[in-house]
C-alpha cells in the first residue's frame, strides 16, 4: 500500500462532489447515493491507512514543486483517527439527509457542498504542508458559507456571512501566524519543523484561527447562529466536521509539532473552562432547541481543548476520544433534533412535550446520544470525559479540574432540562399530531445512539490508536 | 457432567465475568418474556438462585485479583475478590433473589413489567461490577452506570411525570461526578488505581480533597443528605418495586461499601479528626432532619422513603467514629436496614397492589384482613424501632456506644432519631392496621398479599430475628472476619445503662403518640402536635415548600448563573452583530469621503497601506 490511498481518499469526495450536479439532473436517488458512497470511499481509504498506522509504517505521498518548495500527505495515527471519525458521522449525516433533504430545493448544491466539505476536511487531516492546511481549511469555510445559507432568506444568509466573515478572518490571522514560522524556519512543512520553539505572537496568531472554527469563546458566537441551516448541515458541522477542524489543528501543530511556550499551557485550559461554563449557562436559558445543542457543542469543545492543551499523554488521548465520542452523539442530537423540528414545524422547546410517545425511536436516540455526552458509563463520553479531567488533575492544576466538573454537572442539568421538556411530560397546548421521522432518518439517528453505546463497550480499540498518537509526547 | 461444572466453579475468574454479564443476558431474556408471568417467575428464580450460587462460591474462596487483558488508556480491567467484597456480593445475591421474586409478583399484569426487569438486571451486573472492581476507575464505570438504569426504571410506567427522574439524574450525576474528582485524584496521588495497591493515605493536601469527594459520593449513593431529596419525590412517583429494590436495599449497600472501604483501607482514618467528626456531624443530621420530615408524611410510601434516607444516617454515624465498635455496627446496622427496609417497602407495594393507595387517611384498619402482612409490619417496626431482641435494636445499640464515646451530643442526636423512628411507625402501624376497617372506595374485598409477595416478606422478617438474637452470625460469622475487626460484639450489649436509656427513649415515643393521638384525635395524626409546636411549624412549613431542599438551590445557582451567562452572550452578540458591522460601515464611510478625487488623500491612502505593508514584514 502507498500514499496513492490518502490522494484517493481526498479527491474521491473532492472531484466526485463536482459529479454530483450532473447526477442530480439524470436521476435524483443515484445522486443521493453516489454522494453516500462517495464519503465511505473516503472511509475505507482512512480504514486502508489504518494498516500502515498499526504496522508502524504510515503511508505517505510527497510531490516537489518548483522553488524548492514540496506539498505532501500523510496518513499518521491522529489523521487517520480524524480522517475515520468524520467520514463515519458524515456518511450517516448524508444517509439521512435522503430523508430530510427530500422536499428541498437546490439539492444539487447541498450535496455537492457537502461532499467537497469532507473532501476538504480529508484534505486538511493528511496534508504535511502548512498552506495546504490553510487552502483545505478556506475550502471548508466556503462550503459552510454555502449550506448555512441554504435556504436564501434574508436571515439565514446573514447568519452564512457572519459564520464566513469569523472563520475566515480567524483563518487569514492564522495564515499571518503560519507566515510568521516561515519567517523563522523557512518552511511549510511540518516534518521539517518537528520541535520547534516558535514565537508566542505566531502562536497567538493561529490560536485565532483556531478558536474561531473550534467555536470558543469568545469566538464562538457565529455558531449558534448557524441553527438555521438544515439540520443535517448543522449536524455536520457542529458535530462532524467543520468545529472539529480546529482542535485537530490545535493538536497537529501545538501537541505534535511545534514546541510552544510553557505559559500556553495555562492559557487555553483557562479559555476552555471559561468557554465550557459560559456556553452550558446559556444552553440551560435557551427555548430553541438547536441552540441547547449548539450551545452545548461549544460547551464540550472546550472539555476537548482542554484535554488536548493540558500537556500530557493522558489529557491528549481523553481530548481525542472526546473527538470521536462528541462527534457521534452530537451528530446524533442534532440529526433527532432534526426529526423533531420536521414534525412539529418549530424549534421552540416550550411547545414541545410528551413526544416520547409519538417518536419512542426517536426519543431512545436522543437519551442514548444525551448520555454520552453526559458521560455517563457505559457510553464513549464517559472514558473521554474521564480522561480529560485525569489530564488536567495530572498538571497539576485541580482548580480547572473542579470548574470542568462543574461544567460536566451543568450538562447533565441542561440535556435533562432539554430531553424532558421535548420527550417527556404531557405535550404542549396546540400541538399538532406528530408521528416518528421517516425509516431512513431514524434508522439514522439510530446508528449513531448504538454507536454511542457500543463505542463505550469497546472503547480499548480507538483507545489503541489515540494511545499511538498520544505516544509521541 | 458434575465434574466439569465443580472445575468450572472453582475457577473464580469464570465467576466474577458471569456475574457482570449473566444478569444483563438474563434481562434481556426476561424482558422478552414479558407475556408470560409463569415463565418470567421461574427465570427470575433461577437467575437470581445462580447469581447467589455464584456469590456464594467466591464467598467461600481465598482473595484473588484479576486483570482483563484489554486496556483502555488509563484504565485497568482489573477486579479482586476478598472477604469483604465477597461478603457484599453473596448479601446482595441473597437479597436479590427476594427482590425480584417479591418484583415479578408485585409488576405482574403491568405493560411495563419487562422492561423493568430487564433494567433490574442490568443494574444488577453493575452492583456486582463495582463490588467485584479492584480499579477505581472501573468501580466508577459500574456505579456511575447505575444511573441510566435508574432513569429508566424511575420513568417507567410514568413518563408524564418526570420529575423524580431528572431530579434522581441530577442530584446523583453530581454526587457521581464528585466521585470522579475523588477518584481522580486519589489515583494521581497513590501512583496507582487498582484498590489493592493503595493503602492507608495520609488525609493532606489533596488526598483531603480527593477522601470528601470519595465520601460523598459513597453516601450519595446512599440517599445521605444533601443528595437526599429525590427519593422522597421517587416514592411519589416511581413503582414500589424500585423502591423496594433501590433505596430500600441495593444502594444502601454500595454506599456503604464504598464508605467503608475508603475509610478502612485506602486513607488513614482516625477517631477523633476533623473528618471524623465532619462526618459524625453528616450523619447525625441525616439521622434527626429525614426523621423528623418522616415524622409529619401521611403516605406510607412517602415516610418510609424519609425513613430510607434517616437510616442510613446511622451507618455512617458509626462508621464515621472511626472506632471499631462504631464501623461494626454501621455495617450490621446495613444489613439490618436492609432486611426491614426492604420488608417495608414491600408491605407498602402489597397493600397498594390490594388497595391502590398507600395515603394513610385512606387506610384502617387492615390487621384483620392482611394477618400475615400485618405481623410481618409489627416485626420489621420492632426492628426498626430497635425493640429488644430485634436485630435493629443490637446494631442501634453498637452506634450509641460509639456515638457517645465520641461525643454525647452525637448520642443525643441519634437518640432523638430513634424517639421519632418509634413514633412516626406507631403512628403508621396504628392507622394502618388497627381501628376500623377503611379503605377507598371501589376496592374489591381486601384478602391477604398474594404469596409470591409474601413469601420474600415473610423470609425477611424471620431475619430480622435471627439477626437480632442469633447476632453472633452476623457480626463474628460475617462481618469480623471481612472487616478484620477482631474485637466481638456479639451478644447483649455490653452497657446496661444505654440499653436502659434506649428503653426509657421508646417508652417516651409512646407516651407522646398516646397524648398526640389523644390531643388531634386519631393516631394518624399523633404526631401533629410537633409538626404545629413554635418554631417548628415555620421550620416545616419552608420544608414543604422546598425551600430547603438542596435540589432547588442548585437548580436556583444554575438559574441564576445562566442568567448571567446570557447577559455576556447578548454583550458579545452585540459585538458582533452590531457594533463591528457598524464600524466596518463607517470605515468605509470614511473611506469613501477619503477617495474624492483630491491627491492628498490618495497620498495619505497610499502611504498609510505601505506602512501597514512594512509593519506586516517587520513582524514577520
Amino acid at each position: 500500500m502507498n500514499g496513492w490511498i490518502l490522494i484517493l481518499g481526498i479527491l474521491v469526495p473532492l472531484l466526485g462532489a463536482c459529479l454530483l450536479p450532473l447526477l442530480g439532473k439524470i436521476h435524483e436517488k443515484l445522486r443521493d447515493i453516489t454522494a453516500f458512497l462517495l464519503i465511505v470511499a473516503a472511509f475505507v481509504c482512512a480504514a486502508f491507512a489504518l494498516f500502515g498506522v498499526f504496522s508502524k509504517t504510515p503511508v505517505s505521498i510527497r510531490f516537489a514543486l518548483p522553488l524548492g518548495l514540496s506539498f505532501g500527505f500523510k496518513g499518521d495515527a491522529l489523521s487517520v483517527f480524524m480522517a475515520l471519525t468524520a467520514t463515519f458521522v458524515s456518511a450517516i449525516i448524508v444517509l439521512y439527509s435522503f430523508g430530510y433533504m427530500k422536499h428541498y430545493k437546490n439539492q444539487n448544491e447541498y450535496y455537492m457542498m457537502v461532499c467537497l466539505f469532507v473532501g476538504a476536511m480529508m484534505g486538511l487531516v493528511y496534508s504535511t504542508n502548512l498552506i495546504a492546511i490553510y487552502t483545505f481549511w478556506e475550502i471548508s469555510s466556503l462550503c459552510c458559507w454555502r449550506l448555512i445559507g441554504f435556504y436564501r432568506e434574508d436571515i439565514t444568509v446573514q447568519k452564512a456571512n457572519k459564520a464566513f466573515l469569523v472563520t475566515v478572518l480567524g483563518a487569514l490571522i492564522m495564515l499571518v501566524g503560519f507566515m510568521g514560522i516561515y519567517g523563522q524556519t523557512g518552511t511549510f512543512e511540518l516534518s521539517a519543523m518537528q520541535g520547534v520553539h516558535i514565537p508566542a505572537w505566531t502562536v497567538v496568531m493561529i490560536l485565532f484561527g483556531i478558536l474561531s472554527k473550534s467555536a470558543t469563546f469568545p469566538l464562538h458566537n457565529w455558531l449558534p447562529d448557524a441553527g438555521v441551516a438544515p439540520s443535517p448541515v448543522t449536524s455536520l458541522l457542529h458535530a462532524a466536521v467543520l468545529v472539529k477542524i480546529g482542535v485537530f489543528a490545535y493538536t497537529r501543530l501545538f501537541v505534535l509539532t511545534f514546541d510552544i511556550h510553557a505559559s500556553f499551557g495555562s492559557a487555553v485550559p483557562t479559555i476552555a473552562a471559561v468557554s465550557a461554563l459560559i456556553s452550558a449557562g446559556v444552553a440551560f436559558r435557551q427555548n430553541d432547541i438547536k441552540r441547547v445543542v449548539a450551545y452545548s457543542t461549544i460547551s464540550q469543545l472546550a472539555f476537548i481543548l482542554l484535554g488536548l492543551s493540558c500537556q500530557n499523554e493522558i489529557g491528549l488521548v481523553g481530548g481525542l476520544l472526546y473527538i470521536l465520542a462528541h462527534s457521534v452523539a452530537k451528530g446524533g442530537l442534532f440529526l433527532c433534533a432534526g426529526i423533531v423540528e420536521h414534525a412539529l414545524h418549530t424549534k421552540d422547546i416550550r411547545k414541545m412535550g410528551g413526544l416520547a410517545k409519538t417518536m419512542p425511536v426517536t426519543a431512545i436516540a436522543f437519551m442514548l446520544c444525551a448520555f454520552s455526552v453526559m458521560g455517563i458509563p457505559p457510553f464513549s463520553g464517559f472514558f473521554a470525559k474521564y480522561l480529560v479531567i485525569e489530564g488536567i488533575l495530572a498538571s497539576d492544576n485541580v482548580v480547572l479540574g473542579i470548574l470542568f466538573i462543574v461544567g460536566a454537572v451543568m450538562t447533565i442539568m441542561y440535556l435533562m432540562r432539554l430531553f424532558v421538556k421535548v420527550f417527556l411530560g404531557p405535550p404542549a397546548e396546540d400541538a399538532p399530531p406528530v408521528k416518528e421521522g421517516t425509516p431512513v432518518m431514524v434508522i439514522s439517528v439510530l446508528i449513531l445512539g448504538l454507536a454511542s453505546l457500543l463505542l463505550g463497550m469497546i472503547m480499548f480499540l480507538p483507545s489503541q490508536l489515540a494511545t499511538m498518537v498520544g505516544g509521541v509526547l | 457432567m458434575f465434574h466439569a461444572v465443580s472445575e468450572w466453579l472453582s475457577g473464580g475468574v469464570n465467576l466474577l465475568l458471569c456475574m457482570v454479564v449473566l444478569p444483563a443476558l438474563f434481562g434481556v431474556v426476561l424482558w422478552m418474556c414479558k407475556k408470560s408471568h409463569f415463565l418470567q417467575t421461574l427465570l427470575v428464580l433461577l437467575s437470581s438462585l445462580l447469581n447467589t450460587l455464584f456469590a456464594f462460591v467466591l464467598y467461600g474462596m481465598d482473595d484473588f485479583v484479576f486483570n482483563i487483558p484489554l486496556t483502555t488508556f488509563g484504565f485497568a480491567y482489573s477486579f479482586r475478590i476478598d472477604a469483604f467484597a465477597s461478603l457484599f456480593l453473596a448479601f446482595t445475591a441473597g437479597m436479590f433473589v427476594l427482590i425480584s421474586l417479591y418484583t415479578v409478583v408485585n409488576l405482574k399484569k403491568q405493560s411495563y413489567n419487562g422492561l423493568y426487569l430487564l433494567y433490574l438486571y442490568i443494574s444488577l451486573g453493575m452492583i456486582n461490577g463495582a463490588l467485584m472492581a479492584d480499579h477505581l476507575g472501573i468501580l466508577l464505570f459500574f456505579w456511575e452506570g447505575l444511573l441510566c438504569t435508574l432513569f429508566g426504571m424511575l420513568l417507567i410506567g410514568n413518563r408524564d411525570h418526570p420529575k423524580a427522574a431528572m431530579k434522581a439524574l441530577t442530584i446523583s450525576g453530581l454526587a457521581d461526578l464528585l466521585l470522579m474528582l475523588g477518584i481522580l485524584l486519589t489515583v494521581l496521588s497513590a501512583g496507582t488505581g487498582n484498590m489493592s495497591e493503595i493503602h492507608a493515605l495520609s488525609l493532606s493536601g489533596n488526598h483531603i480533597v480527593g477522601f470528601v469527594c470519595i465520601l460523598l459520593g459513597a453516601l450519595a449513593k446512599g440517599g445521605c443528605m444533601p443528595f437526599h431529596s429525590w427519593i422522597p419525590q421517587a416514592a411519589e412517583d416511581a413503582p414500589t418495586a424500585f423502591l423496594v429494590g433501590f433505596p430500600g436495599a441495593m444502594e444502601k449497600i454500595l454506599g456503604i461499601y464504598l464508605a467503608t472501604r475508603i475509610v478502612t483501607e485506602l486513607f488513614v482514618f482516625e477517631h477523633g479528626t476533623a473528618m471524623s467528626i465532619a462526618m459524625m456531624i453528616l450523619g447525625t443530621l441525616t439521622i434527626v432532619l429525614a426523621v423528623a420530615m418522616a415524622l409529619i408524611q401521611k403516605d406510607m410510601k412517602k415516610l418510609l422513603a424519609y425513613h430510607a434516607i434517616s437510616q442510613l444516617g446511622y451507618m455512617v454515624l458509626g462508621i464515621g467514629t472511626g472506632l471499631p465498635v462504631g464501623i461494626m455496627g454501621g455495617l450490621f446496622h446495613m444489613m439490618n436496614n436492609v432486611i426491614y427496609k426492604s420488608g417495608l417497602f414491600m408491605i407498602a407495594g402489597s397493600i397498594e397492589k390490594q388497595t391502590g393507595t398507600t395515603d394513610l387517611k385512606q387506610l384502617k384498619g387492615l390487621g384483620k384482613k392482611m394477618p400475615v402482612t400485618a405481623a410481618c409490619f409489627l416485626v420489621f417496626t420492632f426492628s426498626i424501632a430497635g425493640f429488644p431482641g430485634f436485630n435493629g435494636f443490637f446494631s442501634k445499640e453498637l452506634v450509641f456506644d460509639a456515638a457517645l464515646e465520641s461525643h454525647v451530643i452525637f448520642y443525643i442526636g441519634a437518640l432523638l432519631g430513634a424517639f421519632m423512628t418509634a413514633l412516626s411507625f406507631l403512628k403508621m402501624g396504628r392507622s394502618l392496621f388497627f381501628g376500623a376497617y377503611q379503605v377507598p372506595e371501589g376496592t374489591p374485598p381486601l384478602r391477604e398479599t398474594k404469596a409470591g409477595m409474601l413469601i420474600p416478606m415473610s423470609i425477611l422478617a424471620v431475619f430480622c430475628m435471627i439477626f437480632g438474637l442469633g447476632n453472633t452470625l452476623p457480626l463474628d460469622t460475617l462481618l469480623a472476619p471481612a472487616t478484620g475487626i477482631q474485637a466481638s460484639f456479639s451478644g447483649w450489649p455490653h452497657s446496661v445503662l444505654l440499653v436502659v436509656i434506649s428503653l426509657f427513649v421508646l417508652l417516651l415515643a409512646l407516651l407522646d403518640h398516646l397524648y398526640g393521638s389523644k390531643k388531634d384525635g386519631s393516631p394518624l395524626h399523633a404526631a401533629d402536635h410537633i409538626r404545629h409546636a413554635p418554631v417548628l411549624k415555620h421550620i416545616y412549613d419552608a420544608v414543604e415548600k422546598g425551600w430547603l431542599d438542596p435540589y432547588h438551590w442548585l437548580m436556583a445557582a444554575m438559574g441564576g448563573f445562566s442568567d448571567v451567562c446570557v447577559q455576556v452572550e447578548k454583550g458579545i452578540g452585540f459585538v458582533y452583530d452590531k457594533a463591528v458591522p457598524r464600524t466596518v460601515k463607517r470605515a468605509g464611510l470614511a473611506l469613501q469621503r477619503l477617495s474624492d478625487g483630491r491627491l492628498s488623500h490618495y497620498l495619505y491612502l497610499a502611504v498609510g497601506g505601505m506602512l501597514c505593508i512594512a509593519l506586516l514584514f517587520w513582524l514577520l
